[in-house]
């Protein structure tokens, strides 16, 4: 394998591998936040009772 | 039957998105100028094109937003939480174009960065999106989902701008893959099937991160409506 091949293999893995955290990342922090709204609902429906 | 579907759905967006890794990296042959390089682009265009798809959700939401807030209220913050989904799930589909495309065009371009057309529209557009976002998170009171709305509509007039200026003016970037003269298109059959796996693979993550967005910015309102009335009820 010449530089260039090793070299334009990086830049893939790098692309795919971005694309994966920021998506993920990004999904992670909905379902935090679905949590957080979920646990709000339920401490609500407590006080109301 | 929704509950099948809640499961289902998830599940094939999976299997598609390791179906279309698998077509991008082992099934497409390698490109003759651009080499290996050119897989970024499996993964580059469609998200552009799930970002444009969503920032059209957000145009969609707002003008619901700004059409319904007085005589359906209820219809108002369902689109309201439309537009928000659609923007926030957009940013993060643009946030991987500006990142895949620099990485590609290090190696195609021997460069990061240009200051042509499509790249400062598509940064512009980002930047809009960006401020939209720091408008829902930071303002407050009344006006800021209306504000916000009109935001929506005029940063969604800056995605036709994109589309089209690598038609309008000589880029750097590439020419249009599809619909930019006789010679665009994909020619080879396993580029185009991993190409158009990819674009269904992530059009489907797409989807399913706006619907779960989506959800969780309506729990959010019904949350915020139920504290706001018993405010006023004990006041």
């Amino acid at each position: 394998m010449d530089e260039r091949a090793i070299l334009d293999h990086q830049f893939v893995v790098a692309a795919y591998a971005i694309t994966w955290i920021l998506q993920l990342g990004y999904l992670a922090w909905l379902g935090l936040k679905w949590r957080s709204e979920k646990r709000n609902a339920e401490r609500r429906s407590h006080q109301t009772r | 039957m929704k509950k099948l579907a809640f499961t289902l759905f998830p599940a094939i967006t999976i299997a598609l998105m390791i179906w279309g890794y698998y077509q991008a990296i082992y099934v497409a042959p390698e490109e003759q100028t651009m080499h290996e390089a050119q897989r970024i682009f499996y993964y580059h265009v469609p998200s552009a094109m799930v970002a444009f798809l969503f920032f059209a959700v957000s145009l969609c939401g707002s003008i619901g937003y700004l059409t319904w807030r007085r005589s359906k209220p209820d219809w108002a913050q369902a689109s309201d939480a439309w537009a928000l989904a659609g923007a926030e799930v957009g940013v993060v589909f643009c946030t991987v174009v500006l990142i895949t495309g620099p990485l590609w065009g290090r190696r195609a371009w021997g460069i990061w960065w240009t200051w042509d057309a499509r790249l400062t529209t598509t940064l512009v557009l980002w930047l809009i999106y960006v401020s939209y976002l720091l408008l829902r998170r930071f303002a407050a009171g009344p006006q800021m989902q209306t504000l916000a709305a009109v935001l929506g509509i005029f940063g969604a007039l800056d995605v036709p701008i994109v589309y089209m200026s690598n038609r309008w003016w000589r880029t750097q970037h590439p020419a249009p893959v599809f619909g930019g003269g006789p010679d665009s298109g994909i020619k080879d059959p396993a580029m185009l099937a991993a190409f158009g796996w990819n674009v269904l693979a992530w059009l489907c993550w797409g989807l399913l991160i706006l619907f779960l967005r989506y959800h969780v910015e309506r729990q959010h309102q019904r949350y915020a409506a139920a504290e706001a009335e018993e405010a006023l009820t004990s006041a």
